[in-house]
């Protein structure tokens, strides 16, 4: 948990659930777990607000509790952890995956579940049914029965998962041991991936224009709604670990296209589609599979023949990037799809681009080559890059002081003098991606408070121009001449136009630029986490 | 006295492989042994005699006249001096390492080298490892590469430019050749075999455009071609190859092809932050923040 962590984890609890919360969850953040009244007295909020942030968090699966560790029957602890809230900066690649996938059914039930963290499977398909209906034509609304499917299918192909039961929490009963300090995993849970028998008939309906007033009444009406439909209690959450692994192999994918082929790409992704079941997420590479399957699994509009298939095979196989690897001779040759070694390649590309563009080509020549030689003499390095000594040295002393590269001393006399020591430069490259990913925090971080500045500063006129949208509606609303509204819409000035028009500008380019950021960290944080495992 | 070393140096030249004592002795029998000793002394002091020594005993040979006219004036320290430059060949030798070798004292050893230099029989040539040191070596000699630099270095510079266009032309020779392997629609076997270059393909095509003023061997040719792999643009594999095949090197060939990057920029330098210099110096309320970030502002009206 580092600083920039918690600082990024501030803001996107502040942007998603408010100051307040946010204020409770960096807390907990930074102190640990603690008991409800440790966190109100240093935090200095009143009871009632803290109550429901932390109802909030743990809506949201940001939080977890537990008995308290100093002795059975103490107080609940609350704890968050960071990765929970930053996946929050993912939620805009999800909802698209989510609708690529399966259309804009799936990509609405998604965003309910990720807007309102864990919902029960009969009214995630009525919420979605309802605004599915809203985009419609007249007289047209979404069937229940549509929206179902398209959650079972989500719930097939594990996007979605149960919520863990929660343990009864404070249990008074003394022969109970204290609930385990780790949250239960959705998947120990044999029903984890099983869609409740429910029984959902209708349609959506339509919520109509000037029913401003009623909109509140039928939200009373639904929490008070007693249609039951069978699957009561059974809540399900987004499951963020399929996501990721589905990024990860578009990520493999698409640097085989680069590197090779659309050909080859369409390969491997038929490789990795058929190993999505078979495969545990930490494994390091896909089981094996035969060449005969791999024929067999090939898209119908690819048709190339065997022995092609078997020399694209080979060709993969001896790239040397070592996407795929050779894991035996039966079945005409048992292949694999060398995950980890894929993740390690691309966030060497990742470092090196990221030199490239900072410090220029030349010093990313010589970044590369300390990828590849281990250790180099200052002049070895001179040599093998053909850099003039002068030029070499200020690119090596640059990328030292920026921490890229490290100095290592190997002395030839116990007492280190420098005339006696052998300097070696050398790049590591899993401290270095590590360090990499902290500066993304910091950047997203820093993107995310250049847009609330932006926004601050015109917030006069942001306020301004939605006023007169409102007078500019209700005055369409109840029949207006057209006189009147222009010169309502005169209102605002054109250079005001002009400043609204590129505040919009700026801040949709900020917000896209958080999203591109977010890429970055996705890799990163895969290569950090799968030399955790491997 | 005087006649007897004009005698002995006459009868040296009668005889250009040398003379022994004894011939002296039989010539002129009238000749003390010390006088004889003597005579032959001036003549090695004057440079004409060379002494030499074979299984019967001392041999006096007469000097080659061309040497013997350059050092004349010499005295035995300078000769001693030329004698261990000469030694060291084209590769040159060190002031430092020539006082070690003769034992003479440095002032002694910078006189002996400035009266040389002026005599045009040796010269100093800047060696390129540490531009203050200079090598000494005879005057009409080539400098060995590891002195001058090789084909990368004219006059102490190193050739960046030069070599930033033969990178060039390589990399263009080998990508063409890969766009023409996909192109031809065949196979991919096929298709990855002739989109590689062996490094004899890439240096007759360099030798041939004539850009360079230096002959270029095979193995600086693949020094460039090292630069490309690590520029991340080229790939390199080692066959096995049949001894006398063109451009093979102890039973190995080395091919070259062009590749292309595995990913795009990434998203991180996208942003004014990936490249900010001062990315460190920078949080929120500081002199350089987020809020008031020039970078940021340029980018935004981009």
């Amino acid at each position: 948990m580092t600083a920039q962590e918690v600082r990024l984890c501030g803001l996107l609890l502040q942007e998603h659930f408010g100051e307040v919360v946010a204020k409770v969850g960096t807390h907990l953040l930074k102190s640990g777990a603690q008991n409800l009244r440790t966190i109100i007295h240093e935090t200095g909020i009143s009871l009632d607000l803290v109550k429901k942030s932390l109802c909030v968090l743990v809506q949201h699966g940001t939080c977890v509790f537990s008995s308290g560790r100093k002795a059975p029957g103490s107080p609940t602890e609350y704890r968050t952890s960071c990765d929970r809230i930053l996946r929050i900066l993912r939620y805009p690649r999800y909802i698209y995956t989510a609708k690529t996938l399966y259309g804009d059914t799936g990509e609405l039930i998604i965003e309910e579940l990720l807007q309102r963290g864990d919902m029960t499977m009969s009214s995630t398909v009525k919420t979605v049914a309802d605004r599915l209906t809203q985009n419609m034509e007249e007289g047209r609304s979404m069937d229940y029965s549509e929206v179902s499917s398209a959650f079972s299918k989500l719930v097939e192909t594990h996007f979605l998962q149960r919520c863990p039961p929660m343990a009864g929490a404070g249990t008074k009963d003394s022969g109970t041991p204290a609930t385990p300090a780790t949250p239960a995993i959705p998947e120990s849970f044999p029903d984890c991936y099983r869609v409740p028998h429910v029984t959902l008939i209708g349609r959506g309906k339509r919520r109509l224009s000037n029913e401003d007033g009623e909109d509140q009444r039928n939200a009373k009406k639904t929490k008070m709604d007693s249609e039951t439909h069978g699957d009561e209690g059974i809540y399900w959450q987004v499951n963020f670990e399929r996501f990721h692994l589905h990024f990860r192999d578009q990520a493999i994918i698409s640097a085989v296209a680069n590197k090779l082929d659309q050909t080859s790409s369409e390969i491997v992704r038929t490789m990795l589609r058929m190993s999505e079941v078979t495969t545990s997420p930490t494994a390091t590479c896909t089981k094996p599979l035969s060449a005969n399957e791999i024929f067999r699994s090939l898209p119908s509009s690819y048709n190339i023949p065997r022995p092609i298939l078997d020399q694209y095979l080979t060709l993969l196989v001896d790239d040397p990037m070592e996407f795929v690897g050779k894991a035996g001779e039966s079945g005409g040759g048992m292949y694999v799809v060398n995950l980890h070694k894929a993740l390690a390649n691309l966030a060497r590309a990742t470092l090196e681009s990221v030199v490239q563009e900072r410090f220029g080509s030349r010093s990313a020549r010589i970044f590369r080559l300390l990828l590849r030689k281990r250790h180099l003499e200052q002049k070895q390095v001179e040599d093998f890059a053909m850099i003039p000594a002068k030029e070499a040295k200020d690119m090596l002393y640059t990328l030292l002081s920026q921490n890229l590269v490290q100095l290592q001393e190997i002395p030839k006399t116990p007492d280190y003098a420098p005339s006696r020591t052998f300097y070696l430069y050398t790049v590591n490259q899993l401290p270095t991606a590590r360090m990499l990913l902290q500066n993304c925090y910091k950047t997203v971080a820093n993107l995310i408070e250049r847009r609330l500045f932006e926004s601050k500063e015109s917030k006069r006129l942001l306020e301004k121009s939605q006023r007169i949208e409102a007078i500019l509606a209700s005055l369409q609303a109840s029949g207006a001449e057209p006189e009147q509204l222009t010169e309502v819409e005169e209102m605002i000035t054109a250079p005001e136009k002009q400043q609204l028009e590129a505040l919009r500008l700026h801040i949709n380019k900020l917000d896209s630029a958080e999203n591109q950021v977010d890429e970055t960290i996705f890799l990163l944080e895969s290569y950090v986490n799968s030399t955790a495992t491997s | 006295q005087t006649a007897g070393w004009v005698q002995c140096e006459e009868l040296c030249q009668q005889f250009p492989h040398g003379i022994t004592d004894q011939v002296i002795q039989n010539d002129m029998p009238h000749l003390e042994p010390q006088q004889r000793a003597m005579a032959i002394n001036k003549l090695l002091s004057l440079g004409q005699l060379d002494l030499l020594r074979n299984s019967s005993g001392l041999l006096y040979r007469m000097k080659d006249m061309q040497s013997t006219s350059k050092m004349k004036g010499s005295d035995n320290q300078e000769k001693l001096v030329y004698q261990i430059i000469e030694d060291a060949g084209n590769k040159g030798i060190w002031s430092r390492d020539i006082r070690f070798k003769s034992n003479l004292p440095l002032t002694e050893i910078n006189k002996i080298l400035k009266n040389l230099e002026s005599k045009k029989l040796i010269k100093a040539v800047k060696s390129v490892a540490a531009s203050k040191k200079k090598v000494y070596m005879l005057y009409n000699l080539q400098p060995d590469r590891s002195v001058t630099g090789g084909a990368w270095y004219s006059d102490q510079d190193f050739e960046s430019e030069f070599v930033e266009v033969l990178n060039q032309q390589c990399f263009k020779f080998l990508q063409s050749k890969a766009e023409a392997a996909r192109d031809s629609k065949q196979s991919p076997m096929v298709q990855r075999n002739s989109s590689f270059a062996t490094s004899h393909e890439v240096w007759k095509y360099i030798c041939e455009l004539g850009i360079s003023k230096v002959d270029l061997s095979m193995d600086d040719i693949e020094t460039i071609l090292n630069t490309l792999i690590y520029d991340g643009k080229v790939e390199m594999t080692v066959i096995a190859a049949k001894e006398g095949t063109v451009g093979s090197v102890d039973g190995q060939m080395k091919l070259y092809r062009g590749v292309n990057p595995v990913i795009q920029p990434t998203g991180v330098v996208r942003t004014p932050c990936g490249l900010c210099p001062v990315f460190e110096d920078c949080h929120e309320g500081g002199e350089i923040s987020p809020s008031n970030c020039i970078y940021m502002t340029e980018w935004l009206d981009f």
